[in-house]
């Protein structure tokens, strides 16, 4: 369902996914890492860009709405050496994410992996 | 038939073969640091005295140079800061350079680059680009130089180990430059001498032992070692200000998130 009131809290409080930001460019303080959340929507954008990528995800909420959800995820130069590029997220495209949310409940958070609707998973989905 | 070399041009011409023969030796020796490198383990930059369980801003975590009372108090401050995740980092600032000994602490892929009179250590993190000379120059003289965040390296050659010692760092208290995220400083009296070179498993090896009568009571010898990536393997750009969308803010420490309207997206706890 791509609905906020059915992401589910997959572990909280027990188990930690870290994808890894490769975070040397900033502190990692504003994701709640003992927290992971699932969200079904729809690829608005990744941005393939330094110092790390954001893939944005449209995901509706109880109203029915659609939010825009910005996860951060590693540099392209570490993520292209692991086999992901541009084109690994098409917009339009649905998409399951797994994220270590943001503290504070805003719309964003560490990306760890994800399920293309082809069933291909990308980063850490174990 | 056959020709005389005439007597007055052989001097010429042996040292016309001796010079390159010459110049090829003195390169045949330089070790083969060809390749794409990453660091072992976390940026924890002195794992072996690392305490508690977890990286750099996992509360708990910290490592244990030789500080006097001081230099503690000060690392403890910044611990306190990391904790509540409001240390300012200025790594996450983009186009401030890492420096010296930081540059052996980051993640991405490295580069080394021998040449006969200069080694270049080449991070892509940042990116950041340390300039250690080999061509036989000293230091300049105190009155001739200034702290940077690399410093003035030179160095020799002892066998396929480079030796190397740097002088005139930023102190950590000017606010450019930390040792790791957890809040390592060190002094404006801060320099090191170190050793790199390929170790028995093939991985760089680089030992730096550091003294600052500033800060520390003794040398504070840290090993941080790297191991090569596949052949082939390429190393980008890293244009940090491509796409920043943490900045730090100024008061308090916290590092925001930048929404997809360009506004910031979270507020530190309390505001």
């Amino acid at each position: 369902m791509r609905h906020e009131k059915f992401l589910t809290v997959l572990a909280a409080g027990a188990m930690v996914l870290w994808a890894g930001l490769g975070t040397a460019h900033h502190s990692d303080a504003m994701f709640d890492r003992d927290t992971t959340l699932e969200l079904s929507g729809t690829v608005k954008e990744f941005q393939f860009t330094n110092p790390h990528t954001w893939l944005q995800v449209m995901v509706p909420n109880e109203q029915g709405e659609e939010v825009e959800w910005s996860l951060e995820w590693g540099s392209p130069n570490q993520l292209g050496r692991q086999g992901i590029r541009p084109s690994t997220f098409p917009a339009g495209s649905k998409v399951v994410v797994r994220t270590n949310p943001m503290r504070d409940g805003t719309p964003g958070g560490a990306f760890i992996g994800a399920m293309l609707a082809d069933g291909k998973t990308v980063g850490r989905w174990d | 038939m056959t020709k005389q070399i005439p007597r007055s041009v052989i001097p010429a011409l042996c040292l016309a073969l001796a010079l390159p023969i010459s110049a090829y030796a003195a390169e045949s020796t330089l070790p083969d640091w060809s390749g794409v490198w990453a660091m072992e383990g976390g940026t924890v930059f002195d794992q072996a005295t690392k305490t508690g369980e977890g990286g750099t801003t996992t509360p708990g975590v910290r490592e244990h140079p030789p500080y006097n009372a001081e230099y503690e108090a000060r690392y403890q401050r910044n611990l306190a800061l990391r904790d509540q995740g409001i240390l300012p980092d200025p790594n996450s600032l983009c186009g401030i350079p890492t420096g010296f000994p930081r540059i052996f602490n980051l993640p991405d892929v490295y580069e080394f680059a021998v040449t006969p009179k200069q080694v270049w250590v080449i991070a892509e993190n940042g990116p950041n680009v340390m300039r250690i000379y080999t061509d036989g120059r000293d230091h300049p003289p105190p009155e001739d130089r200034w702290p940077t965040h690399t410093g003035d390296s030179v160095g020799h050659w002892e066998g396929e180990t480079l030796v190397f010692t740097t002088v005139s760092l930023h102190s950590s208290e000017s606010g450019r430059t930390l040792v790791d995220r957890t809040g390592l400083i060190l002094s404006e009296a801060a320099h090191a001498t170190t050793r790199m070179g390929i170790n028995a498993q093939g991985q760089m090896e680089v030992e730096m032992t550091i003294e600052d009568p500033l800060a520390l009571t003794a040398p504070w010898v840290v090993v941080k070692r790297f191991n090569r990536l596949e052949p082939g393997t390429r190393a980008y750009d890293y244009a940090c200000n491509e796409n920043n969308r943490n900045p730090i803010d100024e008061e308090t420490g916290w590092t925001y998130t930048i929404g997809p309207d360009g506004r910031i997206m979270d507020k530190l706890e309390g505001q």
